[in-house]
């Protein structure tokens, strides 16, 4: 009979699998899995948001699309990031509003704010601005490039 | 839903620090929220002053899963809607903080004073020019209108 397991997609998404440190990817089963197996172990696939308050699955994103996030994932990785350790300078997270632990895995935005790297990751994926100051990231980071 | 999904802690801390610290003309029933984190309905005095002085009313804020990524969904209810240029008849506020500029930065006590802000800088009571038409038309989720995003002539 036909085969019963479709494929999810038959789009080139290697540039948006390829980001599993921002957005993990589903791993591809390897070799067919039973129909039982099939059903149990079917992950949806990752959401991203082209813009703040769209949300679109990796299959119903447009070429277009795939781009703008590749590109954001890509810059993303560019941003330093580190360890909170204690400094009163910074306190808070203003995305969750939680207060820095030590050891806290930050990420510092060219403008200077500082985030969970877990909550500012999140927003990046929507928008590249700077949540408490709105510069977009992008410009931010090639005006930093040019002084430097 | 979890107990300890990012947006319930968040909202969670939002409302202790409401409680602690409301802003002026700011009051809330914290036992109602405690009920449902995701529907919030906040009490907003006029400001004194202002042509709303003397004047009370209602803002619901609706959260989703993904705040604070996902703006709230905020709208006036109840029988006092305020006569304002950027207010609809049915409640709907078109203030772009609440769609194209909201940051995850603002909270619901960040939206409570731009909404008392836009109502005392307000010179003339009176309802947006295209109040009937839109009441008739739009969605009732007011994040829905499109038309908003390019609306910055009022």
């Amino acid at each position: 009979m036909g085969n019963c397991l479709k494929r999810s997609t038959t789009d080139d998404i290697s540039l948006l699998r390829g980001s599993d440190s921002i957005r993990e990817a589903s791993s591809d089963p390897v070799g067919l899995p039973s129909y039982q197996e099939a059903l149990s172990v079917q992950v949806p696939p990752p959401l991203y948001h082209p813009s703040p308050s769209v949300t679109r699955s990796v299959t119903q994103l447009t070429e277009e699309e795939q781009i703008k996030i590749a590109k954001r994932i890509g810059l993303i990785q560019h941003l330093p990031t580190g360890k909170y350790d204690g400094c009163k300078k910074i306190r808070e997270c203003v995305i969750c509003m939680g207060e820095f632990m030590v050891g806290d895995a930050l990420r510092y935005l060219p403008c200077m704010h500082t985030y969970h790297m877990t909550c500012i990751d999140d927003w990046l994926m929507r928008s590249l601005t700077c949540p408490s100051c709105m510069e977009p990231v992008d410009a931010a980071l090639l005006t930093s490039y040019e002084t430097n | 839903m979890t107990e300890r999904s990012p947006s319930k802690r968040r909202l969670h801390r939002e409302l202790l620090s409401l409680i602690k610290e409301p802003p002026p003309g700011v009051s809330l029933d914290a036992e109602q929220i405690e009920q449902n984190l995701f529907l919030w309905t906040i009490h907003l005095e006029g400001a004194e002053r202002t042509l709303y002085e003397g004047e009370s009313f209602q803002l619901q804020f609706k959260f989703s899963d993904n705040y604070p990524f996902d703006s709230p969904e905020v709208i006036f209810t109840g029988e006092h809607i305020p006569i304002h240029p950027h207010v609809y008849s049915n409640g709907h506020i078109c203030l772009s903080i609440l769609t194209d500029d909201w940051s995850p930065a603002l909270s619901v006590q960040s939206v409570c004073l731009s909404i008392v802000s836009m109502l005392s800088s307000c010179k003339e009571k009176q309802r947006p020019p295209d109040n009937a038409f839109y009441v008739k038309t739009c969605n009732k989720n007011p994040k829905k209108t499109k038309w908003w995003y390019h609306d910055d002539s009022v």
